[in-house]
């Protein structure tokens, strides 16, 4: 009997051991650290100096398709480069880590790759938990470091060595917020937001402005890998909202607009830029038709630019660059034309960074401000036919 | 909106139920927490999902394809993992189980790569609905399934032959084998029992949900995991009514405490069944246990 008390007691704390460690030890057995893939090709060029372009993100685990993504997209601009003899006599090699979109092997990723590896510059973390964790780590040891993707809010502020390459989730949600009751017409709102940095301050936005302008009527969570939101949608159905803005990624977004529809509950779906990807439709079918959405790409788009990187990626990795790849390789653009005008030492293309003004990136124009932060236009998409179609 | 919570969470449970089954049937036999069967959960999903949308398998035989195919796999583990320690201390099986989990879902993830598949519905989709509660096909195939494979489980360990030489080796294998019943044989059939049982409910909610990814069995078979020791691990109606039970709590958790701490609901009801009652709602701590 005690025996076995103890034996389940020791199973729990098993159990305990393997959620708190990121649910349940997923490395790769491959893991990408030691390897710097394509992007060492030029390193024959014995003269050329070296200067280490670092990446953090979840590359195994739940959120992996974020931070393979961003590591392709880098990787794409960092191969351009190199091939082009972009920078007079640098090559640039890709050192890229593994969070497991856990903040904690995040925040050792980013040690490691100052301490050990030695990089000039990095590009991460992918989830803004990641690089609130390596702020600090980062600002200590002066590697300047931009994000593709961490929308937190103020993740930026008072760490000049921190920058972003993406809106911030204020600004998306409130102007969603202010497009959906002026545009849209829609006055009764319900959120379902993940329960994480990115849905928490989504949500925050979204309801401040929402509830400013019209009436917010329910407010539930869910968290990342959810598979089942029947009792939330069940809630939220009582209330009877024109339009669930849903604070979240997209595998989960189609879930729950599929569940939505299955469960009779016929609204406006509003979303952020963790709508982007094809899973999205891909998942959520016909229930996600109609869904209006802020982004921050458009693979759509016309422009030369954005269709080279669009071709290139299909080429490369065989499927369609979401808008993490999108980001992440505006990012590493950021920092190689910050070598080109500055220099490869870890100040110059600080100083580099923080001046970017007017960068033509396949995600827009794009400026970085005193803060950090990023200044480009907020995109608005819709799922017609199966297919994003840009509203705005 | 009471009795619609309520369907939700029988809904859940059911698949539940269907995993914590395969946990407390080798509970029972070899004492053994098998983790890995969360992963035998997510193959069977993933073999459905690949036989219908990429071999046109019809639905159903899919279905039993993938509960067959799942057997395999998990006799396959027992016999590589668990039955070389089978001597060894429980310690050791059990970190033996935790490798297996690893090893399955690290496997899966080199296959097919971390994004979600989708896994098309078979059925038009259909919703019921009454004044009080709504309920869609996919639900009350789930239901009916579920509530058939345990009618048909327990016919099986009540009145066949294996069955009975399942619960004799429950109670005492060494006895069991002076009996003249092949302990190795029993315990190759439990586990392909359990495996296809967690594989049924795996394709149930890879339908019922739409997709299927690496990481789906994690959560699912930590609950089911739950969902046994709550009804008493090693009890069958237990497991039955434990994940029933857990699927009811988490979804009414949920709806009316607050939807931030639904897993917290599973957990903490893990804790007070442990620290009030260790052998479980129905459990025995030495009789039999099958």
């Amino acid at each position: 009997m005690n025996k076995k008390i103890i034996s389940l007691l020791s199973i729990l704390f098993l159990l305990s051991v393997l959620v708190a460690s990121g649910c349940g030890g997923n490395d790769q057995p491959s893991g990408p650290a030691s390897d710097p893939g394509p992007a060492s090709e030029g390193e024959e060029a014995p003269e050329s100096t070296v200067v280490k372009i670092g990446m953090v993100g979840p590359l195994s685990g739940g959120a992996a398709t974020y931070g393979q993504s961003v590591r392709n997209g880098v990787e794409i601009a960092v191969n351009e480069a190199n091939e082009n003899n972009e920078i007079e006599g640098v090559v640039l090699e890709l050192f890229a880590e593994d969070s497991e979109g856990d903040w904690s092997k995040a925040a050792n990723a980013f040690s490691k790759l100052a301490e050990q590896d030695k990089v000039n510059v990095i590009v991460g973390g992918v989830l803004s938990s990641e690089s609130e964790a390596g702020g600090p780590i980062i600002m200590s040891a002066q590697i300047p470091t931009i994000s593709p993707s961490s929308t937190a809010t103020g993740l930026t502020l008072g760490n000049p060595y921190l920058f972003r390459n993406c809106l911030s989730d204020e600004v998306q949600a409130s102007q969603l917020a202010e497009y959906a009751v002026t545009e849209l017409g829609l006055s009764k709102f319900a959120i379902l937001y993940t329960n994480n940095d990115y849905g928490v301050a989504l949500k925050n936005a979204f309801e401040e402005t929402a509830g400013s302008l019209a009436e917010v009527l329910a407010v539930e969570a869910f968290m990342d890998n959810d598979e089942n939101f029947k009792p939330q949608l069940t809630s939220i159905q009582q209330l009877n909202p024109e339009a669930i803005f849903i604070a979240g990624y997209y595998t989960e977004a189609a879930k729950i607009a599929q569940q939505a529809k299955e469960q009779g509950l016929d609204v406006q779906l509003l979303g952020a830029d963790g709508f982007y990807s094809p899973v999205l439709i891909e998942i959520g079918a016909d229930a996600v038709e109609g869904a209006i959405f802020t982004a921050g790409f458009h693979s759509g788009d016309e422009s030369p630019a954005v269709q080279n990187f669009v071709n290139n990626y299909r080429e490369l990795f065989n499927e369609e660059p979401d808008m993490f790849a999108a980001q992440a390789y505006d990012a590493a653009r950021i920092v190689i034309e910050a070598i080109k005008s500055k220099g490869t030492a870890p100040e110059q293309i600080r100083e580099g960074i923080a001046e970017t003004e007017n960068f033509p990136g396949i995600t827009g124009n794009t400026s970085i401000d005193e803060e950090g932060d990023t200044i480009k236009d907020v995109l608005i998409l819709k799922v017609e036919n199966g297919a994003f179609d840009r509203i705005r | 909106m009471f009795l619609q919570q309520l369907v939700n969470g029988i809904v859940l449970g059911s698949t539940y139920a269907l995993i914590a089954l395969g946990y407390t049937m080798v509970y029972g036999i070899i004492e053994l927490i098998n983790f890995a069967h969360g992963e035998i959960y997510m193959f069977g999903a993933f073999i459905g999902m690949i036989l219908v949308t990429v071999y046109q398998v019809p639905f159903f035989i899919a279905f039993f394809l993938a509960m067959a195919l799942a057997s395999l796999l998990g006799i396959t583990v027992e016999y590589l993992a668990y039955r070389p320690l089978r001597r060894s201390t429980r310690l050791a099986a059990l970190i033996s189980a935790i490798g297996a989990s690893i090893f399955l879902q690290n496997l899966a993830l080199l296959i097919m790569g971390s994004r979600p598949y989708s896994f098309p519905s078979p059925f038009v989709s259909k919703i019921y609905k009454t004044s009080f509660v709504t309920i869609s096909k996919v639900e009350v195939i789930i239901l009916i399934v579920s509530f058939l494979l345990m009618l048909g489980l327990t016919f099986l360990i009540q009145k066949t032959k294996i069955g009975i030489a399942m619960r004799a080796t429950a109670q005492d294998k060494d006895t069991a084998s002076l009996m003249g019943i092949n302990i190795n044989k029993v315990i190759t059939a439990t586990f392909a029992v359990g495996s296809a049982l967690g594989a049924a409910a795996g394709v149930m909610v890879g339908i019922y949900f739409r997709s299927v990814t690496p990481m789906m069995g994690l959560m699912p078979g930590l609950k089911g995991f739950v969902a046994a020791v709550l009804g008493g691990i090693g009890s069958i109606p237990g497991a039955m009514l434990g994940g029933l039970l857990l699927g009811v709590a988490e979804v009414m958790g949920a709806a009316y405490i607050s939807s931030q701490y639904r897993d917290a609901v599973a957990f903490m009801i893990l804790i007070v069944v442990l620290l009030f009652k260790p052998s479980g709602l129905i459990g025995s701590s030495l009789q039999e246990k099958v």
